[in-house]
């Protein structure tokens, strides 16, 4: 569901918008997104206010569909230690950043990461996962 | 009748909002109740015909008091309960 290369785990990040930054970078790495899109989601972020804060802990981060996307993916890292985005659902220990070609055609495999999330434990298990392989292990589990 | 239309609402249309879509319609198919869900983005959402806009509570401002349509402001996008007890206190409020 999210190729272990977009996957960091207990990662370092000085504020909300490096750990943007970070999860971006995985995209680029990947070649999935340019680095103006990294771009695009820390705007994003100033433009619209924390509401990608979706859930306690967790930031949903993405842009808009461009040509800056090359391909639809997911990357997801957790923090050493939670940055705040000055929401009601902070700290943040989870980002997970997403890009999509045209809006659409990125459902089904959100559909199934969103199932993963909605069990009540993944988030507790994703903050307490000490490496790759254990948050790579809480996504392919069924 | 004619179909209920919910709109979930976020930045773009295709991120946070897909999320609250797909938890909307689980909570109505496990209570058998019928409506269209579809995604909407916050600069054109008010022009979509619908019958209620769910939207994250931070986004909320930005529409309050710009449309007569039903708003239902989110917390926890990822809480079935609160998901659950909202959805089904707009269902209904139709009847």
């Amino acid at each position: 569901m999210i190729k272990k290369e977009n996957i960091q785990a207990k990662v370092k990040a000085k504020d909300w918008s490096d750990a943007i930054q970070i999860a971006g970078r995985l995209l680029e790495i990947s070649e999935s997104a340019t680095h103006r899109y990294t771009k695009a989601m820390i705007t994003a972020v100033k433009d619209l206010g924390p509401y990608m804060v979706i859930t306690p802990n967790f930031a949903f981060v993405h842009a808009a569909p461009s040509e800056e996307v090359k391909k639809n993916d997911v990357a997801l890292i957790t923090l050493d230690k939670p940055v705040l985005f000055g929401s009601r659902n902070d700290p943040v220990y989870i980002i997970m950043a997403i890009c999509s070609k045209d809006g659409k055609s990125h459902m089904n495999s959100l559909a199934q990461i969103a199932n993963i999330l909605m069990q009540e434990n993944t988030i507790a298990k994703l903050i307490e996962a000490k490496n790759v392989e254990e948050i790579f292990n809480i996504f392919e589990k069924k | 009748m004619e179909d209920i239309k919910i709109q979930t609402v976020c930045g773009f249309g295709c991120g946070s909002s897909l999320l609250l879509r797909m938890n909307i319609e689980e909570v109505l198919k496990e209570n058998n109740l019928k409506a269209t869900v579809f995604c909407g983005d916050l600069g054109t959402c008010l022009s979509q015909p619908c019958d209620a806009i769910f939207i994250s509570e931070e986004l909320w401002s930005r529409i309050e008091g710009r449309t007569t349509v039903t708003i239902v402001p989110i917390k926890n996008f990822m809480d079935k309960k609160e998901i659950t007890t909202k959805t089904m206190e707009f269902m209904n409020s139709l009847n």
